[in-house]
């Protein structure tokens, strides 16, 4: 009844391939295929951000995301964003601001950030707060976030 | 998740063949949002899911009519409702409405059509449809139905879709002239959190005689419910805060708020009143 099947998508720039269930999500994939962790569950009810992917140019819970529904997309992981000797500057500018402490949550903000930019690439204090909203950082690194947020748009503004 | 058959027809006709009008273990798909909470906290257990996002059809339009309606389709995300200027321009109150609705990823993928086949009365834009009198389309064995939005939702989690009927599209009529509409959220758990009472409001005024009004509360109903009663009070009143504060209190006496985590009974129709204020004062000033 819930018999595998092939999948086809490109994932961080590559053409790959799955198997998958019916019910499988696309962060239980990315995990267990891929053996990419950057996108990881922790609420699994789309409020935290923590299992964040770039679906097609949009973000999404991947928690809440069935894998299935990738086929043919082209999916976007924390992963695939350096180049081999070059970090992301949304990456760099969370590092030089100390946004962070454990990391869990930071792919995904770092994901989000990136999409905040694309659609608003100079949003203010509370444009920010409102865009990351659906991202929780349990160990409150709030405002360094929005810090490294201004950050990564000046760096962007400059390129 | 317990697995499940998931089926992706290419067309409308063919979803409705899957569907099955006596098993409520088959289900159709859209977003995924709404259905996934249901299915991971074990409350669903499918035996299929009939996905709609390869439909040929598409139904993601959003275009305005020759007689100035809005169509909005089923399977439009809500962030494409968002960022639509026709939407911003037609009906601002429902751009409001998505702004603070759930979070970005949410929207992205989730569905007008799933927000409003759920049934689910902690839904944003349901009361905000009710007041602009919206209607939907609906497509099942036997043809298409249009179905008035306040005949849409029927009970806690109960539409008056049959199993094996799909919504296709939303039609916001035009408004009449000087009409202006308003959703106010009121969430008591964190800002962003579900509504604990939702009040959506359309009105128009002429020469500070309330001309037409039409009022829905949700969230702390079973289900989005219009107040024809209060609406019917407002009609010919002078535009002035005891015309507000009086319908506010008609309001929060004429429902039946349930308790849940986010407050009392008590305390949610003492949000009601204040939000049905707060909502009337908006649409009626000039
Ligand atoms: C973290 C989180 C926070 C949220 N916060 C809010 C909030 O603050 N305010 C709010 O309003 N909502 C909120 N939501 C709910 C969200 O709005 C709904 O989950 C979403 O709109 C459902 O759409 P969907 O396309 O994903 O539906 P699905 O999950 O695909 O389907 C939902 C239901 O509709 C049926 N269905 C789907 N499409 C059709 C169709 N075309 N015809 C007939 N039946 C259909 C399905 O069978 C199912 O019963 C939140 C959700 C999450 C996950
Ligand atoms: S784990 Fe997906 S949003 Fe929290
Ligand atoms: S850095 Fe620990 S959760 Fe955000």
């Amino acid at each position: 009844m819930s018999a595998l099947r092939q999948i086809a998508f490109t994932l961080n720039g590559r053409a790959v391939t799955a198997d998958v269930a019916p019910h499988h999500t696309l962060v239980e994939v990315l995990q267990e295929q891929f053996a990419l962790y950057g996108a990881r569950e922790s609420c699994a009810q789309g409020l935290c951000g923590c299992c964040t992917a770039i679906v097609d140019g949009r973000a999404v819970s991947g928690c809440l995301y069935l894998a299935a529904f990738a086929d043919g997309a082209d999916v976007v992981t924390i992963e695939g964003l350096a180049d081999r000797n070059h970090l992301d500057p949304v990456q760099e500018a969370f590092i030089s601001c100390n946004a962070f402490q454990c990391g869990f949550c930071t792919s995904g903000f770092i994901l989000m950030t990136r999409q905040l930019l694309e659609q608003n690439p100079d949003p203010t204090d509370d444009e920010i707060r409102h865009y990351l909203s659906g991202n929780l950082c349990r160990c409150g690194t709030y405002p360094d976030i929005i810090n490294a947020v201004h950050a990564a748009a000046a760096t962007l503004h400059k390129e | 998740m317990t697995p499940f058959e998931l089926q992706e027809p290419d067309t409308l006709a063919e979803a409705i063949t899957l569907l099955d009008p006596d098993d409520p273990a088959v289900r159709p798909l859209a977003g995924a949002t709404a259905l996934m909470l249901m299915m991971k906290a074990g409350l669903f257990q499918p035996t299929r899911l009939v996905s709609l996002r390869r439909l040929d059809d598409g139904l993601r339009h959003i275009f305005i009519d020759e007689r100035g309606e809005l169509h909005l389709g089923a399977l439009a995300t809500l962030s494409d409702i968002e960022r639509s200027a026709l939407v911003a321009e037609h009906a601002p109150a429902v751009t409001q409405a998505c702004h603070t609705l759930s979070n970005v990823r949410v929207r992205n993928v989730a569905t007008l059509g799933g927000h409003l086949a759920h049934g689910d009365p902690h839904m944003d834009l349901p009361p905000l449809l009710l007041a602009l009198g919206a209607r939907a389309r609906a497509v099942g064995p036997h043809g298409e139905r249009w179905i008035d939005a306040a005949d849409l939702f029927v009970g806690y989690y109960q539409t008056s879709l049959e199993r094996d009927e799909l919504l296709s599209e939303i039609v916001i009529p035009s408004p009449e002239p000087d009409t202006h509409a308003t959703y106010v959220k009121f969430t008591a758990l964190s800002a962003d959190d579900w509504p604990a009472v939702g009040v959506a409001a359309a009105a128009r005024h002429r020469d500070g005689v309330i001309v037409d009004a039409k009022l829905a509360v949700s969230a702390a109903t079973e289900r989005p419910t219009r107040l024809p009663a209060v609406e019917a009070a407002l009609r010919g009143a002078t535009v002035c805060a005891d015309t507000i504060e009086s319908a506010a209190e008609a309001a929060a006496r004429s429902v039946e708020p349930l308790a849940d985590l986010r407050g009392s009974s008590a305390y949610k129709r003492e949000m009601i009143r204040v939000h049905v204020r707060r909502a009337l004062v908006t649409v009626t000033r000039s």
